[in-house]
């Protein structure tokens, strides 16, 4: 039950904080407004043995126990600033988030910036249950942290609000800020689980389709990571210096245009779970894929990035933006 | 120690945070362990052992039922031996139990900052009980020992390099002192304790004692304790003056002289005593003696300092809140070399002061009987008295003869050697035969200049005896015997005496650099006993009529005194934070990128390459460097490039800003 209190009073203040500082760019440096501070559990516990101490040395006149009490005391308000200090003009960045399948775990990839001539330490992130970190950032350094977002359904899955703290030095204070920004991860609707073949749909049903294979040249794309070797454009190489890849229409294979009402009778979420399995299982079978939605289609085509404009277009699938 | 850091450094993470917590918690004991029964740092030990082992050696942890059992009974050790859990010494050792089971459970790092905990508490106890500066330097230390284990403990990532957290951690300190100051100063300081405090009456030995029989004593050690010390503010009395006062002896019962106990009011005697001459003022700083004695200079007038500091009847000052004195006690003294302290006695008292038991020295009697017979004027008594002591063949000495049944006629007519107690015994009784109210004044006579502090060092063998005879009308006048023995003893004081008679051993000690060498930290230890230690409501006082805030009752000088405390330390902790905002932007305006390359040009400037010119690029640059030191020309232009790319170019992720960082760490042209 306290749990449950502290965590509405978290809520309620992390929203006081958002109406009062507003939304963040994807790119912002921490201000004194916006850094809130308290003494951690530890640090109360501190502070209660300082009083003890106090009181212990107004009893017995002790001045070598005022100078320690005193000295501890020092201590606690110091370091209650630096660790205010350690996160002010730290800079936050979104550097983006890989696309993931709905039930993976999203992974939203935030910089810590540190401008200053000295080193920050000991800066974690959190969001909802997950933690990334605690980092030292090193002067005129930047370390990447990935915080993690369980995700359930397709469409974009959003940082809604994450937490930048600190407990350094000490751990005796912990100094906080709420950071609201628009940082969003696409999330494709989870493959439905292999079994349901292709469909023979003999793409755009233009007939027999031509046996040219490879030899059907359709044009030149950039070379990625993965490609087969033996596509690459290495004439072209030869002339510009660029890895390019030659592209053939339909391959060897036969082409594959999914369309949405090949799955009558499936509930919306079913369908493109199906259809984004069948993506899937186009490219790693060779065949170029097509998509054919409500409103929405992608020519055929292939390679990840194809494969990717697909899934990004289920995924987005009447969703709200 | 080298490679010992080079080792610890491949150990887990937790077990450098174990070896982190076992070393704060051995530093801290340690100025326990002399003053704790055996077991306790056996037990430390043990278990500070028994941990590492499992954490080094690979030793099973200690069972829980175990633990329990060895946390029982240590409890019920501590409790026997000290009969309480209450008050520093068994608080401690409480304390030092406590941490030593902790240790050994202890696996996370909430242990761990619990033990840090405790032995912020264990600071704290030995600070109750020591307070020399070399206990407040140990302090320090202690402390920052304790916070670069804070530092290290309170990371959830791998610890930092032990050099850099120690700089961090002196940096805290160095920022927490002034506020430190500022509180230490203006903290109001109560005038006494909040409730009683147990224990440690056994401090505080003194050359004094509330009785006194000479005849017991063949060997008198002279202890070099100090009592206490002096500061004139005024020009000091001669050294034959420096009468220090302590406990007068009334009862005598042949041999031993004791205290009189109550039944004597102690105000009249001052208002019915006359001071003349110059005043004499001093700031005594005494040292614990157990007793509630003061001492002060015959004959004082006014004292501050303590306001529970009353004369007693026997003119003697004393402490009068509560039990005996374990605390160092200020004061300030005016006191008057010229005075009468004609104190009215009436009959009863004289006769008091006449007393001697009906069977004890006859022959003293007797040789007194024969001065009176005349008829003569009380101080003709005195001089008669004195010149007896004077004509026979007394000698002064610290190991006289034991003496047996008449402790007063062996020492008058056989024995004839002595110290001043016995001189003051004698005395004293030949002047009671003789008819005249008269007792035994104990107390300390002369001091040693300590020139480099510039004031007097009393220490218990500069204990003395005299005699004091009350006249019908002067009072009470002091008629010192060993004057009229040893004037010499009287005129440098006895341990110095003791010293001028064993001339060549004397000569080298009163000369030696390790004289020098004591008598110099004696001064720095009065001074820090009487600005640190000593600190407390009347040096506030003073501090704030300094500052032209007088007239104030106790309530306003305590709300005044924490205003000051508030207002001191909030105007710090801004400064601070002004400082740390300043410190980092200092360098930050500067594009970290042009800071690197900036590094660089002055690395390559020491190789002897020309310095950059004004507008000059770093292309260019790094042509004209690469002519100079053509070994290191790839170097040189990848360096370049990485600063172009790093200071004009996107670079969100700032690889090249990290590349080129590391490339100007590594630089190092052969």
């Amino acid at each position: 039950m306290p749990l449950a209190a502290a965590r509405a009073i978290e809520r309620w203040a992390a929203s006081w904080a958002h109406r009062r500082q507003g939304a963040d760019p994807l790119a912002v440096a921490l201000q004194r407004r916006r850094i809130y501070i308290l003494p951690t559990r530890f640090g109360a516990v501190f502070g209660f043995m300082v009083f003890a101490m106090l009181l212990g040395s107004l009893n017995y006149g002790a001045s070598l126990g005022f100078t320690l009490t005193f000295l501890l005391a020092g201590l606690g308000l110091v370091v209650m600033h630096h660790c205010h200090n350690n996160l002010l003009g730290a800079q936050i960045k979104f550097f983006g988030a890989t696309p993931v399948f709905a039930g993976e775990r999203a992974e939203f990839r935030l910089g810590l910036g540190n401008d200053a001539a000295t080193p920050r330490y000991e800066i974690e992130l959190t969001h909802r249950k997950h933690a990334a970190g605690p980092v030292d950032v090193p002067q005129c350094g930047m370390e990447t942290l990935k915080l993690g977002v369980d995700t359930a359904h397709r469409g974009y899955v959003k940082l809604e609000r994450f937490t930048v703290a600190t407990r350094h030095p000490g751990r005796l204070f912990r100094a906080w800020t709420w950071v609201h920004m628009d940082a969003r991860c696409l999330v494709y609707p989870k493959p439905a689980p292999p079994g349901l073949p292709l469909p023979d749909t003999g793409g755009t049903g233009v007939g027999s389709r031509p046996n040219h294979g490879d030899e059907d040249f359709a044009g030149l794309r950039g070379a990625a990571p993965g490609d087969p070797p033996q596509r690459i454009a290495w004439k072209a190489y030869a002339r510009s210096g660029l890895l390019l890849l030659k592209q053939f229409a339909g391959g060897d294979r036969e082409p594959c245009l999914l369309d949405w009402d090949m799955l009558p009778g499936l509930a919306v979420e079913e369908r493109l779970s199906q259809l984004a399995r069948w993506c899937l299982d186009a490219e790693t079978e060779g065949r170029s894929v097509g998509l054919r939605l409500p409103g929405v289609a992608v020519p055929l085509g292939h390679g990840p990035s194809h494969v990717a404009a697909c899934l990004e277009a289920l995924a987005l699938f009447e969703a709200p933006p | 120690m080298t490679a010992a850091a080079l080792r610890s450094r491949d150990l887990p993470v937790d077990t450098q945070r174990l070896l982190w917590t076992g070393a704060i918690v051995v530093a801290a004991t340690a100025p326990h362990w002399a003053s704790l029964v055996l077991w306790i740092p056996a037990l430390l030990a043990a278990a500070v052992t028994w941990r590492v082992a499992v954490a080094l050696c690979g030793w099973p942890m200690p069972w829980r039922a175990l633990r329990l059992v060895l946390a029982f009974a240590a409890f019920c050790g501590v409790l026997f031996q000290y009969r309480t859990l209450n008050g520093v010494e068994a608080g401690s050792a409480l304390l030092v139990v406590m941490v030593a089971l902790k240790f050994l459970e202890s696996q996370t790092q909430r242990d761990q900052l619990v033990l840090i905990m405790i032995t912020y508490f264990l600071m704290f106890a030995s600070v109750l009980t020591e307070r020399g500066p070399l206990t407040a330097a140990y302090l320090v230390l202690l402390v920052w020992v304790t916070t670069v284990a804070l530092l290290q403990l309170g990371r959830r990532g791998p610890l930092l390099p032990s050099g850099m957290t120690a700089r961090l951690a002196g940096r805290l300190l160095l920022h927490a002192l002034p506020i430190t100051v500022v509180l230490f100063v203006l903290f109001p300081r109560l005038p006494g304790p909040l409730w009683a405090i147990p224990g440690s009456t056994s401090s505080g030995a003194s050359g004094l004692n509330d009785t006194m029989s000479p005849g017991d004593i063949t060997d008198l050690g002279l202890s070099d304790e100090v009592a206490f010390r002096v500061e004139f503010d005024s020009r000091p009395p001669r050294a034959g003056d420096l009468y220090w006062r302590g406990p007068s002896m009334t009862h005598f019962n042949g041999r031993t002289w004791s205290m009189l106990q109550g039944g004597r009011r102690g105000e009249r005697v001052k208002d019915s005593t006359e001071y003349y001459g110059e005043p004499t003022q001093y700031r005594v700083m005494l040292e614990p003696n157990g007793r509630n004695w003061a001492f002060a200079l015959d004959m004082a007038r006014e004292w501050s300092g303590d306001r529970n500091l009353r004369m007693g009847s026997d003119y003697q000052l004393g402490t009068f809140f509560g039990g005996p004195s374990a605390r160092r006690l200020d004061y300030e003294v005016t006191s008057f070399i010229d005075y009468s302290a004609r104190e009215p006695l009436t009959e009863n008292e004289r006769n008091l002061f006449r007393n001697l038991p009906e069977d004890s020295s006859p022959r003293a009697r007797a040789l007194a009987a024969s001065w009176v017979t005349d008829q003569p004027s009380p101080q003709q008594v005195i001089d008669r008295a004195m010149d007896y002591l004077r004509s026979q063949p007394f000698q002064y000495t610290l190991t006289p003869p034991a003496l047996g049944a008449q402790p007063v006629d062996e020492f008058l007519f056989e024995t004839r050697e002595g110290f001043c107690e016995h001189y003051a015994s004698a005395l004293t009784v030949l002047l009671r035969a003789a008819g005249l109210p008269a007792r035994v004044v104990t107390g300390y006579q002369g001091g040693e200049l300590n020139g480099i502090g510039d004031y007097y060092i009393i220490r218990q063998s500069d204990a003395h005896a005299w005699t004091e005879v009350w006249l019908e009308d002067r009072g009470w006048i002091r008629v010192d015997a060993v004057a009229a023995v040893a004037p010499e003893r009287v005129a440098i004081g006895s341990g110095r005496w003791s010293e001028a008679r064993d001339t060549i051993a004397g000569a080298v000690l009163r000369n030696s650099w390790l004289r020098q060498t004591a008598l110099l930290w004696d001064a720095v230890n009065t001074r820090w006993h009487a600005w640190v230690v000593g600190y407390g409501p009347e040096l506030q006082r003073a501090l704030l009529e300094s500052l032209g805030i007088t007239d104030l009752r106790r309530a306003e000088r305590w709300a005044v005194l924490l205003g000051l405390t508030v207002a001191g330390s909030v105007g710090l902790l801004l400064a601070l934070h002004l400082y740390l905002a300043w410190r980092q932007r200092r360098r930050a305006q500067v594009d970290p990128a042009a800071r690197y390359f900036a590094a660089f040009v002055r690395h390559l400037t020491r190789l002897r390459v020309p310095p950059r010119a004004p507008g000059e690029g770093p292309q260019a640059y790094a042509v004209r460097a690469s002519a100079v030191l053509p070994q290191a020309g790839a170097a040189i232009s990848t360096i370049a490039a990485l600063y172009l790319k790093a200071r004009y170019e996107p670079d969100p992720e700032r690889t090249a800003l990290t590349e080129l960082r590391a490339c100007v760490a590594a630089f190092r042209p052969s």
